[in-house]
């Protein structure tokens, strides 16, 4: 409620205001790339004019993303239970998780809708989109339980089964809803975008399909905003249930025990290395499973074998790598600098949070929207605005990469101890002495935690604005491929991202835990 | 819904295996065919929309099921997983796939006798022909790259020297002079460039060497042999949807704006002019999806000009003999 | 050694492996709490006095000796319900009412807390928490949580209580009051008590024996009886004798 009562009053409200009104000005006079920004009341008047249509592809989108909701979530929260109860188990999927959290979901619908039919590509992109955020969040929130409790639970003969049913699960509801929380709009999100491309009557993304080909800007964004009230609205609902119970679970005193952390580590080496390995090899044997259980043709369905086949044993192989290297030659170095610049977006932003926090409260609403704004819808238009060169794929690769390290690295800022802050100001330092020597430097865990969450979704937001875009990369050569009926190919761009992906975050993993140490800092997990 | 179509898969699964196991495929329901076509829901499928409206499947003792397609969906894929019996594709992707991939796939009609597609520009900035897009940007979905790349081949034009960018299926770039043309339904995309101001200028890739169908009608050999009865139904209950659709182009698509164009975010009055835009490119003197030899022979001209290697025994004309 | 409804601990020995050096937790550790008796055991941080009570209730294993509590092994006293443990934070679980709290034990004993109903309510009525039986642990002071955690130790009547410096977290003022009701509660529960704490003055007050520790290794280095007649009342703490103890229990501490 306090909340509430300082938005209205603090500036934000009136930023906002203020904001809205330039927005309109500017769409009504078109001023961005003649109209591809329309007003926000042409756009009402558009959504208002369509609201015939939007019923039953709301109710298709809302469908899929809540049966991928629920899917995604049960396994997860079970995956993360099971996880804990056996750590060994949580080393043996991290390469499957860390795949799961890396792949591109461009790459991957393709796939779904080659491989599944009917709504299943819709759901399954929704449960891919929260299985991570959630597992982690669950495996977080039953790794940070009250040890003491568990001791009285232990001390009257209880065993760890008992110690989870009485006192992780319910002390990890918090953090499964906080998951829960940041999951909802990704599961949206996966839905459209399976719709955008999987073919069907229903659903957003088939609207919003059926609607670029009218030239009608107003259309897009009203079908973008609509993408976003569903995300933002399937947000507050859990935003509102954890504030709920938050108050209820959170301990009433400060638990000063911190969990063993290597509990259960395999000591030795062997198994160390079979888990390591198995860890590495699950990934591919669940993708081999899966077309197995999917039952589908293998010229359609390319196992791990077969992709190794298309790139190295048949006799097209050499065409196919050579195609394959010069779109890795065009997509790599921008996926590089994309990632630097949605980083350093990011910590430019956590910095003016810290010295102007009026700006940021003004500007956050902004990047939540940003956030959940289905880009295929907005790819068009930003091509008026940036043109098809370097800035466009930046513009987008930033644009989906900035605000998870953004979050984390405020985080970061925030949790450096008033006593630390104190002292240089004690000495007379300004605010910019006090960042530059004591806040980035406390925060530098953090910044290598969000470069981690940061290549992944670098590399989505190349490849999607190589696709919409810039027609380089492997973005192209994915769609391109289709064209040729290249499976193969199809298959192999979209392993190879994923793979691409989870080393980049194992190569930045190596270097944090090295620096760090060094440094003899925490790392954030 | 997500059960009903995993049914159904289980039971298309089923058959297959029936089928390699050598049993009877009548066994199975006798009539039940599905049908995947190419794209979303617009007049382009005018056809099969108005002979299920009026029950000409069922007339023949089939029970359609009709899949739309998208940017995703590659129908030939649809048909090798056995989701479903029958295709719509463009018979480049579909006739590489034969030569290179050894795909089993007939092609046993024809919608299209010359391909819709085309190069759309501006009248103000016009593209006449495959030479004047020498040194303009032109966009092209990436999947029909191939085909641009097959035009410029047929008119002897350098590919470095135009400017090849993705098409994102809005026109917008095109009407505000971002790009100088763009790859799309000559039937469709027009009206749309009208509406917002601007005279559309275009020509077909057909009348420039690329000597296509589209939206062939396409099968594997496996669905040949064992339904050849239901898909000789299924051509004449098509042919008849058809004839009476184009008899008058602009009396159905008004009568779809809540059944099959509902909620597909095009306008009626679009779909009506791409109704009446597609009528010649479809309507053939041997009946609609007729292949004559001549054509064949002129689409296998075209692909070996792009180093598509397709043969005669690829199409099968004697389904179209039996309607 | 005696097999009887004390706790007993003998020879026990218990070494910490870390990565530099080796901690030696327990050396050669002898404890014998006679059935009814209250037991205090002091010591420095780190004499081991929470390590020997952890290993008595079976939360963590021993390299050497033996122990028994109420005549079985720990896993198996604790596991058939003959013992009561309150630890240094009250522990409770923040989303379970007063009342869940304490039936805590009997779910995880597997017993139906359902019929155990009017014992819960006698308890809340023993601790002085009457009308807080629906409250939430976030809604009560740290007295009265420190209060429902001893609440929680009784209800399965154990016959052995194991208390971790139980009122570590409250005021010197508070803990007086505490320590008064404790021995009240203890005395109408006739159970075996063994309390570990680190003040000298809640030790002699509130126990038969006085057991100290000495650290590196943690080890007993004396058991001091204390004479005075209970129930013991406030006015104690300022008696001669009670200082007087109180320095003794000090000089064998300080090593001295």
């Amino acid at each position: 409620m306090a909340n509430r009562a300082g938005f209205l009053r603090s500036g934000t409200f009136r930023n906002l205001a203020i904001l809205i009104l330039v927005w309109e000005v500017v769409g009504r006079v078109d001023w961005i790339a003649g109209g591809a920004l329309p007003g926000l009341s042409e756009i009402l008047i558009r959504l208002w004019a369509d609201r015939g249509d939007y019923p039953g592809h709301v109710w298709a989108t809302v469908q899929a993303s809540v049966l991928g909701f629920v899917i995604g979530n049960l396994v997860a929260v079970g995956a993360g239970i099971l996880f804990v109860l056996f750590p060994t188990l949580l080393r043996l999927t991290r390469g499957f998780n860390i795949a799961v959290f890396a792949l591109p979901p461009i790459a991957i619908a393709p796939i779904l809708v080659l491989t599944l039919s009917g709504m299943a590509p819709r759901i399954t992109l929704a449960a891919l989109g929260v299985y991570f955020v959630t597992m982690s969040a669950t495996v977080v929130g039953l790794s940070q339980f009250d040890t003491r409790a568990a001791d009285v639970v232990r001390a009257y003969g209880g065993k760890d089964w008992m110690v989870m049913k009485l006192v992780r699960l319910r002390g990890a509801v918090p953090d499964i809803l906080s998951g829960l929380r940041i999951a909802a709009p990704n599961a949206v999100l996966g839905a459209i975008l399976a719709e955008f491309g999987g073919g069907g009557r229903w659903g957003l993304g088939t609207y919003l399909l059926g609607s670029l080909g009218r030239g009608d800007p107003a259309r897009l964004w009203g079908i973008g905003l609509v993408a976003t009230l569903i995300a933002g609205l399937s947000y507050l609902v859990f935003a509102v249930i954890s504030a709920r119970t938050l108050g209820s679970s959170r301990s009433v005193t400060l638990n000063t025990a911190i969990p063993d952390a290597d509990d259960g580590a395999e000591r030795s080496l062997p198994l160390r290395l079979a888990v390591i390995a198995g860890a590495a090899l699950l990934p591919f044997f669940l993708w081999w499973a899966f077309i197995k259980l999917t039952g589908v043709p293998d010229l359609i369905a390319k196992t791990p074998l077969g992709v190794l086949d298309y790139l190295f044993l048949s006799d097209t192989s050499h065409i196919a790598r050579a195609k394959l290297l010069a779109a890795l030659a065009e997509t790599l170095p921008i996926t590089a600098i994309g990632m630097l610049a949605g980083l350093g977006f990011a910590f430019l932003l956590a910095i003016s949070a810290r010295m102007f926090p009026g700006f940021i409260k003004t500007f956050m609403p902004i990047a939540l929207v940003t956030q959940t704004m289905p880009l295929v819808a907005l790819t068009p238009l930003l091509v008026l605005i940036l043109g098809r060169g370097t800035s466009v794929t930046l513009w987008i690769t930033i644009s989906v990469t900035f605000f998870p390290a953004f979050v984390l690295l405020v985080q970061g800022i925030q949790r450096v101890p008033q006593s630390v802050l104190d002292l240089p100001r004690a000495y007379g330092a300004s605010a910019w002495t006090e960042l530059r020597m004591v806040s980035i430097p406390a925060a530098l865990p953090y910044l290598f935690a969000a470069t981690r969450l940061t290549v992944p979704r670098a590399l989505l937001g190349v490849m999607i604005a190589e696709w919409l875009a810039t027609g380089t990369g492997l973005g192209n050569l994915l769609n391109q491929s289709r064209g040729y009926l290249d499976y193969g190919m199809i298959w192999t761009v979209a392993a190879v991202s994923v793979c691409l992906s989870v080393a980049f975050y194992y190569a930045i993993l190596l270097i944090e835990r090295r620096t760090l140490t060094r440094l003899g800092m925490q790392w954030v997990e | 819904m997500a059960f009903t179509i995993n049914r159904r898969t289980f039971i298309q699964g089923a058959a297959i295996a029936g089928a390699s196991a050598g049993l009877p495929l009548r066994a199975r329901a006798a009539s039940a065919l599905t049908m995947q076509a190419a794209w979303i829901n617009d007049a382009e499928f005018s056809g099969y929309f108005l002979a299920m409206d009026k029950g000409y499947y069922s007339d023949e003792g089939l029970e359609l099921t009709y899949l739309s397609g998208g940017p995703d969906v590659i129908p030939e894929s649809t048909i090798i997983a056995g989701r479903a019996d029958l295709a719509l594709t463009t018979p480049d992707t579909t006739i590489r796939a034969i030569s290179e991939q050894g795909a089993k796939f007939k092609i046993i009609g024809a919608q299209y006798q010359k391909n819709p597609i085309g190069i759309v520009s501006l009248k103000k900035n016009p593209v006449n022909t495959p030479a004047d897009l020498v040194g303009k940007t032109v966009a092209v979905p990436p999947v029909n790259t191939v085909t641009v790349e097959a035009l410029l081949s047929l008119n002897g034009i350098d590919r470095n020297a135009v400017n090849i960018v993705p098409y994102a299926y809005d026109p917008t770039p095109l009407v505000r002079g971002e790009i100088d043309a763009s790859l799309d339904f000559t039937t469709n995309v027009p009206y749309t460039i009208g509406l917002l101001g601007e005279e559309a200028q275009s020509f077909l890739l057909y009348d420039h060497g690329v000597t296509l169908f589209n939206d062939t009608v396409v099968v594997t050999e496996e669905t040949l042999a064992s339904r050849r009865a239901d898909l000789v139904a299924w051509l004449r209950a098509s042919r008849r949807g058809w004839d009476e659709n184009l008899a008058d182009p602009s009396l159905y698509p008004p009568q779809w704006e809540d059944s099959w164009f509902k909620g597909t975010g095009r306008s009626i009055d679009n779909e009506v002019f791409f109704n009446t835009a597609q009528k010649d490119l479809i309507v053939s003197g041997g009946g609609i999806f007729s292949m004559s030899e001549e054509a064949i022979e002129k689409n296998l001209a075209a692909l070996q000009a792009v180093g598509i290697n397709g043969t005669r025994e690829m199409f099968d004309t004697t389904l179209l003999e039996e309607v | 050694m005696h097999h009887d409804q004390g706790i007993h601990l003998r020879s026990v020995c218990k070494t910490y492996r870390g990565r530099g050096a080796d901690v030696e937790a327990l050396r050669d550790m002898n404890l014998d709490c006679a059935p009814g008796s209250f037991t205090a055991l002091i010591g420095p941080s780190g004499c081991g006095k929470s390590t020997a009570m952890r290993i008595a209730l079976g939360l963590e294993d021993y390299d050497t000796g033996e122990v028994r509590i109420a005549g079985h092994p720990p896993a198996a006293a604790t596991a058939s319900g003959v013992t009561g443990v309150a630890f240094q934070d009250a522990a409770l679980l923040p989303w379970r009412t007063v009342a869940r709290n304490i039936a805590l034990p009997l779910e995880v004993l597997g017993r139906d807390p359902a019929k155990h109903g009017h014992e819960i309510a006698k308890l809340i009525d023993l601790v002085g928490l009457k009308g807080y039986e629906t409250a939430l642990p976030g809604q009560l002071s740290g007295g009265m949580r420190q209060r429902v955690s001893i609440a929680r130790s009784l209800i399965t009547e154990p016959e052995v209580l194991f208390m971790d410096e139980p009122f570590g977290a409250l005021d010197q003022i508070r803990r007086r009051q505490m320590n008064v009701e404790l021995q009240r509660i203890w005395m109408e529960s006739g159970s075996t008590a063994l309390l570990v704490t680190h003040g000298i003055d809640e030790a002699a007050f509130l126990a038969d024996y006085v057991v100290v520790m000495h650290a590196n290794p943690g080890r007993v280095v004396e058991i001091i009886e204390v004479p005075f007649e209970r129930p013991r009342r406030n006015e104690l703490y300022s008696a001669p004798a009670f200082h007087a103890l109180c320095d003794r229990i000090a000089k064998v501490l300080h090593g001295e």
